[in-house]
């Protein structure tokens, strides 16, 4: 089977190991992996702080961009839900309508990929290790992979996933959100924070690179002694392929 | 005070913050309890809910007039508003026709909404809130936090000060003894009750009576001791039928705060008939527009017309949580109220509010007549932003952001061109590392870096995944 990767803008800025670990998870079930070079982003900073035009223009890129009729993977639920949800929404009415449509339905965000569509099996090769995991909001309600991303974590023998008590709250990080109102957003990941410490684990892990650098960087700020890491590498490292 | 100033001072208050946050908590629990125990389809049951409202609204001129017929038919008078004048006006002339100094209020945000208080204050008539919630809030000059529980960021310590220093009793902080202090308050204002003045849930147009909620029973005071009783009803509260406010009411409650039934259930039909033993002699209904036939007349937001004011996308609204609705500055506050308050009351105004928002979805998520509040959210950025302008209200008094829509076309730019995106990430690549330094200086990552550390970049991306093997790399 052949599918595009969407490496994200955000991943392939500051998350490139997770990345190359998403390549490694697909290969490693037997999926031939196509990498547009040409690549950018899905759109979503112009596009939720209102600038639709700007967004039409990046996201019909990336649509003329994928064009042929493989699964395009998205390793991020926010990436993946605007792709998924938003486009059509954005093309409603527009001369790109149908092929805002016909995109739209092969877009996968991996972790549903790999358990729904793929049906994976992990066979856990990690040692003993006590783990929180954070839901991004978009993953969440827009593409609606967090089930996905949740059963292949507790799939894995040797991984104690402790959920936390305020799992579907935001962490504050809404793209420009956290830079535009700085101290919401700080209040907000502050509570976020204390919920991860409640837990006493030793990672937190996340299926989107925007919630990550966000908690990643408040935690160390405080010096706080959680580990982070991407849902991705997490998983290729436990099945011992990274 | 501005906006960021207002934001600041609530961001940073650590007792409101700290009582919002618990209760907001405790609501959403009961809420989703409530609803996995005693309800076997939620889900449909708001579908059905959406439909009610938006059958009611697609109809609404009709509906109206069969209200106000067979409310008229029932001796109940009803009465046109278009705006705050004119129904600050109208109760203003009830109280004056019938001598009366000192009105009586059970909970209604739509007097809030035209600032009754305040007018009938000018026209030396005094409004007295009975809900506890607004006695406390009315004691010291406050607005409502929250559109059901309106001193919610006021703890029993702080209210029990409240007392103390505005009812001159002794400073209690038990639940049932400031209940009793209230009580015994508020009984005797309702000893002298002539006029009192209400909300409406629900119009029922078919049976041309009005529907109550409340748990206090300030409510049934209000509207039973009373001579003549007020209500003010938006118009958007109108529906067909008795069996619509019913499944609207099943859907309000548990959503508002995790109840199955509210207290009381005050359904009123007409004033008193020559054979009942009390209630008013005069009923009246307010209908007030009040800018709400303008956001019928728009399609990508006439939906948002269906809130039946439960409050439950505040309860779930993490930015709410974090500032309370003192610091949206309007009447509603939370999500629904960012997108009624700049559609009602002018985007000039309220334009602002719509930043107060991370898109995060649970709004939306919950709300029980399902109005897509984050679409609407950003829809409504879209407005502020866009070269087209359409007819909302204050649209043009807005202040251009140049900055912002300059930084959105250079982005969009560079998101359409390979090149310049593959320069983009490489100057990451080489010099995010040795931006430490400068972060204070940058804007975005100025603000980025108050309580977080420098970002660590790793832009290598692109260059490993050209050698990586078994990638076909086109």
């Amino acid at each position: 089977m052949k599918v595009y990767f969407f490496g994200t803008c955000i991943g392939s800025a500051a998350f490139s190991e997770s990345l190359i670990c998403s390549i490694k998870l697909l290969q490693h079930f037997g999926v031939e992996v196509i990498y547009k070079k040409d690549q950018t982003c899905c759109g979503q900073p112009s596009y939720n702080n209102g600038y639709y035009e700007e967004t039409k223009k990046a996201a019909l890129f990336n649509m003329q961009l994928f064009s042929e009729p493989y699964p395009v993977i998205v390793p991020s639920g926010s990436c993946a839900g605007m792709m998924m949800h938003d486009y059509i929404t954005l093309f409603e009415g527009t001369e790109h309508e149908n092929m805002a449509k016909e995109f739209s339905q092969r877009v996968y965000e991996l972790s549903d990929f790999l358990h729904k569509e793929l049906k994976v099996t992990l066979e856990d090769k990690g040692n003993p290790v006590k783990v929180t995991w954070h839901s991004n909001c978009h993953a969440l309600r827009v593409a609606k992979s967090v089930s996905s991303s949740k059963a292949l974590l507790k799939s894995l023998s040797n991984v104690e996933l402790v959920e936390l008590e305020k799992e579907t709250t935001c962490c504050g990080f809404g793209g420009t959100f956290s830079v535009k109102e700085p101290e919401i957003s700080k209040a907000m990941v502050e509570s976020k924070l204390q919920d991860i410490l409640n837990q006493k684990v030793e990672y937190l892990i996340a299926g989107d690179g925007g919630c990550l650098l966000n908690i990643t960087g408040a935690l160390e700020k405080i010096n706080a002694n959680v580990k982070t890491m991407y849902l991705y590498e997490f998983l290729a490292k436990r099945i011992g392929i990274a | 005070m501005n906006p960021r100033q207002l934001i600041h001072e609530k961001v940073n208050d650590k007792q409101l913050n700290k009582n919002l946050e618990y209760v907001m908590y405790q609501l959403q629990g009961n809420r989703k309890k409530l609803i996995s125990e005693r309800y076997g389809d939620w889900e449909a049951l708001r579908e059905e809910g959406k439909k009610v409202k938006q059958n009611a609204l697609s109809r609404l001129p009709e509906l109206l007039e069969r209200f106000e017929k067979n409310a008229t038919a029932n001796g109940i008078k009803v009465h046109w508003s278009k705006d705050n004048d004119e129904a600050n006006e109208i109760i203003l002339n009830i109280a004056k026709e019938n001598n009366i100094n000192k009105i009586l209020k059970g909970k209604s945000m739509a007097s809030e909404e035209i600032g009754l208080n305040h007018y009938l204050e000018k026209k030396g008539i005094k409004a007295i809130e009975t809900d506890l919630g607004e006695v406390i809030i009315q004691l010291i000059g406050e607005p409502p936090v929250h559109i059901v529980v309106p001193a919610i960021h006021k703890n029993r310590f702080e209210v029990g000060e409240i007392f103390e220093k505005h009812l001159h009793v002794e400073r209690y902080t038990e639940i049932e003894d400031l209940n009793r202090v209230a009580r015994t308050y508020l009984r005797e204002e309702f000893h002298q009750l002539k006029m009192g003045l209400s909300g409406v849930n629900f119009a029922i147009a078919d049976e041309g009576a009005i529907w109550l909620l409340e748990n206090e029973g300030n409510g049934r005071m209000s509207t039973t001791v009373s001579d003549i009783h007020v209500a003010i009803c938006g118009i958007e509260k109108v529906v067909e039928s008795f069996d619509n406010a019913v499944l609207l009411n099943t859907l309000l409650i548990p959503s508002a705060t995790g109840q199955s039934v509210t207290t009381y259930n005050n359904i009123i039909t007409s004033p008193r008939k020559e054979s009942d033993l009390d209630g008013p002699k005069e009923v009246h209904v307010v209908l007030l527009d009040n800018g709400r036939s303008g956001i019928l007349s728009k399609k990508r937001y006439s939906a948002s017309l269906r809130c039946i004011r439960c409050g439950t996308c505040m309860n779930h609204c993490p930015v709410y949580h974090k500032i309370g609705g003192h610091a949206y500055g309007a009447t509603y506050p939370g999500p629904i109220g960012e997108v009624i308050s700049p559609l009602l009351f002018g985007i000039d105004k309220y334009g602002y509010t719509l930043n107060l928002c991370s898109l995060c979805g649970n709004c939306a998520e919950v709300c029980p007549v399902k109005i897509p509040l984050t679409d609407m959210i950003r829809d409504l950025r879209n407005e502020k932003v866009k070269d087209n302008k359409d007819d909302i209200l204050g649209i043009n008094n807005l202040p251009k952001n140049n900055a912002e829509r300059k930084n959105m076309e250079i982005f969009a730019e560079v998101a359409t061109n390979p090149k310049k995106w593959q320069r983009l990430m490489w100057f990451i690549d080489k010099f995010a590392p040795f931006g430490k330094p400068f972060a204070p200086f940058i804007n975005g990552l100025k603000q980025w870096t108050t309580c977080r550390a420098y970002p660590k970049m790793d832009a290598s991306f692109h260059k490993k995944i050209k050698n990586m093997q078994g990638v076909k790399y086109e």
